[in-house]
């Protein structure tokens, strides 16, 4: 029982929170300064085709029945229908094919931060203070303090001109061919990933040296178990809450530089519309990727409470 | 080491080798089928919103535009009309006669006639169509078709820009099938059929549109049979992927990057002036750029050298005119002593103008850096030379172009691309009737030079009276001209037969072209 209200309770509030999301990123859209129907017919369209065009896209009624027809739409999988970016074509199918390029990135350098961090992580807490340690937190100084866009162009020029490991542009989509879709995606991942790996290696290094100072790991030490034994039960697993927490949190940085990314290597993505819409004056692409964005952001802050309640039981409570 | 043994770089190799041997095939499936695929990236651009030539705007739709279709006629080099498909033009008067080639076939393999064009032609003046282009062919009175190989254009009074309008650049005239439009209705953008060397594929919006080529193109089948054009929208992107090996070809170049790619051998660099014009707008309806004599003392106040090295990093000339140096018949050169850089002079003009101690305006602009900092750059050195108070307002390219119709403006940085005629140039910008004249520009005696060249259809004399015109504006300086800017294509060695056209030309070449 108290699982079933915890997770509703989420789950109530998670739709509240993307209703009032949404009026946030309506509004701010309807602020942005630009016409678009001067966006999508050109600056020489006559009077007639601008009034045409509002009417079309339902810009010439007040705001709020704008709001209330868009979201109508939205709950029946409806976002309209792009204005400058896919002229005339459903938003949702633009959002539907190139979704699945966007989490496949998002997850891959989610892995390889995961992947990077409890390596780099866990050395430098058991070698704390001596050159692993100081390496792994330089390389993680490193990570946080340096724009992704910059590393992805470090690494094309590396990994892909100067080697020719790895191709300088494009993606296969997963649908297409999923070894294709891990080898073109991964330099773009780890572009992404490697601020993530320096902010989760930091905490889990952290959190690993405050648990190490527990009095129940003094404990278990006195017991006489074995240290692997010990680090693994009462270190590790109790580290991994804050480890897991700062995932969820970070879990928005992976999307902001995927908008940024996607451009670079040319992938076709949710990040690449947004930005896409933006420069055209696209409102509804626009609108349509915040909502999707802070629907994802939103989902995996909750799998990540539902898992750290799992690990530690008193915070459903 | 010995022969026998592995080293860590060799495994590198033969591992990457492996992955390219096994993986490309698979999943570059469009990017690298051999020989027989272009990878013709679109650089700059990746929207795309129609293929129907009378609805479209943007430069990347005409980029495809160009292979789809033919128009009656194409540019050539120096920007000069000449028959495509139409075999032989003959001007009488206020009439146009064309006769077309025969044997022309749509992709549906329907063919060409005279229909076509007259209803290509219809369907752009027609209002309830409300083509962007509509402008381009709206001086037509009579459009007639003795035969199925003829067609007659009539207009008011002769109108030499014409011949240009019906090229098949960014004019949206170019020939479309009666039939094909009427099968496909509101769908024609996304299927188009026209007589070009290639046809569509495949069309994924926003990331790449394919093409095949056309067994029946009149010209002769094409040599590559598919064209494969990503939207690259990062320029800089594009570069990286023509260096990795991921495309053949580039539709643009980012300015800054050219100095180094031309010391690069494994890639070819095009480059020449292209048709564009930029300048500084000034408002000849308020203070202080109301007085001639202060507009050309401005001018005279700054260097252009140094502009064009600031902001191009040297890609382009410095503009003494409106009308760009492709078009070679009116083209007027670039020593005009009134557009040269000299502070002694330009003062002694500031001495004669009605603010003889210099003046305060806002000079507009928008952007990041290019349009930014052409604006700080002229600001700067007329305020050095002339002791003025100018100063940079960064707003927003719509905002600008609002107050420029409203009037609302002192001076404002500003420009033309993609204006194909030497009439768009000087009858559109500076005729006291022009629809580009927003500065409040009117001299009789420049006014009747340009409606003159409208009317002669000898285009060396027509050149000539667009030169005047050019000369006695100048005197003037209703605008002051800055630069013209140059066109890039990238390619590697492997592409043959691609010829770069000023106006920035693309999709026209496809079918001259091979790989080796």
């Amino acid at each position: 029982m108290v699982w079933v209200r915890y997770v509703g309770g989420r789950l109530l509030a998670l739709v509240l929170t993307v209703l009032v999301g949404s009026v946030v990123v309506f509004l701010v859209m309807k602020a942005a300064p630009g016409d678009p129907a001067v966006a999508a017919l050109g600056e020489s369209a006559r009077p007639e085709l601008v009034a045409a065009f509002r009417a079309k896209h339902n810009l010439d009624v007040p705001w709020a029945l704008q709001y209330g027809r868009w979201l109508s739409g939205i709950a029946r999988g409806d976002f309209g229908l792009s204005l400058t970016v896919a002229s005339d074509r459903p938003i949702a199918g633009l959002i539907a094919a190139r979704l699945p390029n966007t989490i496949f990135i998002g997850v891959m350098a989610l892995l390889i931060a995961v992947i990077l961090s409890l390596i780099a992580g866990t050395i430098a807490a058991l070698r704390r203070g001596k050159l692993a340690d100081t390496i792994a937190t330089s390389l993680a100084a490193f990570g946080i303090s340096m724009p992704d866009f910059w590393l992805s162009y470090v690494l094309i020029l590396v990994f892909a001109l100067g080697l020719g490991l790895f191709p300088a542009y494009g993606f296969i989509a997963p649908a297409q061919s999923f070894t294709g879709a891990l080898y073109s995606g991964f330099l773009p991942a780890l572009a992404v990933s490697a601020p993530l790996a320096a902010v989760f290696a930091r905490t889990l290094r952290t959190s690993l040296l405050e648990a190490g100072n527990k009095d129940y790991v003094v404990a278990a030490r006195s017991f006489g178990f074995h240290p692997a034994y010990v680090f693994v039960h009462w270190i590790f697993r109790n580290a991994l809450i804050p480890y897991i927490t700062i995932i969820g949190l970070q879990i928005r940085y992976i999307l902001g530089g995927v908008v940024v990314i996607e451009r670079i290597f040319g992938i076709s993505g949710v990040g690449s519309l947004m930005v896409d819409g933006a420069f055209a004056r696209d409102y509804p692409v626009v609108q349509a990727c915040a909502v999707v964005f802070l629907v994802i952001v939103l989902s995996v802050n909750l799998v990540v409470d539902v898992v750290c309640s799992l690990l530690d039981p008193k915070r459903a409570r | 080491m010995s022969n026998g043994g592995l080293r860590r770089r060799d495994f590198l190799g033969s591992s990457a080798a492996t992955i390219a041997a096994t993986q490309l095939p698979f999943s570059y499936g469009a990017w690298a089928q051999g020989a027989s695929t272009l990878r013709a990236g679109i650089t700059g651009y990746n929207v795309i919103n129609t293929l129907d030539p009378g609805k479209a705007t943007l430069i990347p739709e005409f980029y495809v535009i160009w292979a789809l279709y033919n128009g009656l006629m194409r540019l050539d080099a120096n920007s000069n009309p000449t028959p495509d498909l139409a075999e032989s033009v003959k001007a009488d008067g206020n009439t146009l006669e064309f006769k077309l080639r025969t044997g022309v076939k749509f992709h549906d393999g329907s063919e060409m006639t005279s229909d076509d064009v007259k209803f290509t032609l219809e369907r752009l003046l027609d209002d309830k169509f409300a083509s962007p282009n509509k402008s381009k062919v709206s001086g037509l009175s009579a459009i007639e078709v003795p035969d199925a190989s003829t067609v007659r254009l009539v207009t008011k009074e002769a109108f030499a820009p014409l011949l240009t309008f019906l090229a098949n650049a960014r004019t949206g005239t170019q020939v479309l099938s009666r039939k094909a439009v009427s099968a496909a209705g509101d769908d024609f953008g996304k299927k188009p059929v026209g007589t070009g060397a290639y046809s569509l594929k495949d069309w994924v919006p926003g990331e790449r549109v394919s093409l095949a080529a056309f067994s029946g193109y009149f010209g002769g089948a094409p040599k590559i049979a598919t064209i494969d054009m990503p939207l690259i929208a990062e320029e800089s992107s594009g570069v990286t992927a023509l260096l990795g090996g991921q495309i053949d070809l580039t539709s643009t170049a980012p300015f800054a990057d050219i100095p180094n790619l031309e010391k690069n051998a494994s890639i070819t660099v095009l480059k020449q002036a292209g048709l564009n014009c930029r300048f500084v707008s000034l408002n000849h309806r308020k203070a202080p750029f109301d007085d001639p004599a202060f507009r050309r003392a401005c001018s005279m106040a700054f260097d252009r050298n140094a502009l064009v090295r600031a902001v191009l990093f040297g890609e382009g000339v410095t503009a003494h005119g409106l009308i760009p140096p492709s078009i070679g018949y009116a083209y007027g050169g670039n020593n005009r002593p009134l557009c040269t850089y000299d502070p002694a002079k330009a003062k002694a003009e500031l001495a004669k103008s009605k603010y003889p101690n210099g003046a305060e305006a806002e000079i507009l602009t928008w952007g990041q850096s290019w349009w930014k900092r052409m604006a700080e750059v002229f600001v700067a050195q007329c305020n050095q030379t002339l002791g003025t108070k100018f100063t940079v307002q960064v707003t927003e390219a719509n905002t600008v172009f609002q107050r420029h119709k409203s009037g609302d403006y002192q001076g404002s940085i500003w420009g033309w691309l993609g204006l194909l005629d030497a009439d768009e140039y000087l009858y559109d910008i500076i005729h006291s009737k022009g629809w580009r004249n927003f500065y409040g520009y009117s001299n009789p005696k420049v006014d009747d030079l340009l409606e003159r060249a409208r009317r002669e259809l000898d285009q060396g004399k027509r050149g000539a009276l667009y030169k005047e015109a050019e000369n006695t504006m100048i005197e003037d300086m209703p605008v002051v001209p800055l630069f013209v800017s140059n066109v890039h294509n990238l390619m590697t060695k492997k592409v043959q037969g691609f010829k770069q056209l000023p106006y920035s030309n693309w999709g026209d070449q496809f079918a001259n072209m091979s790989l080796s």
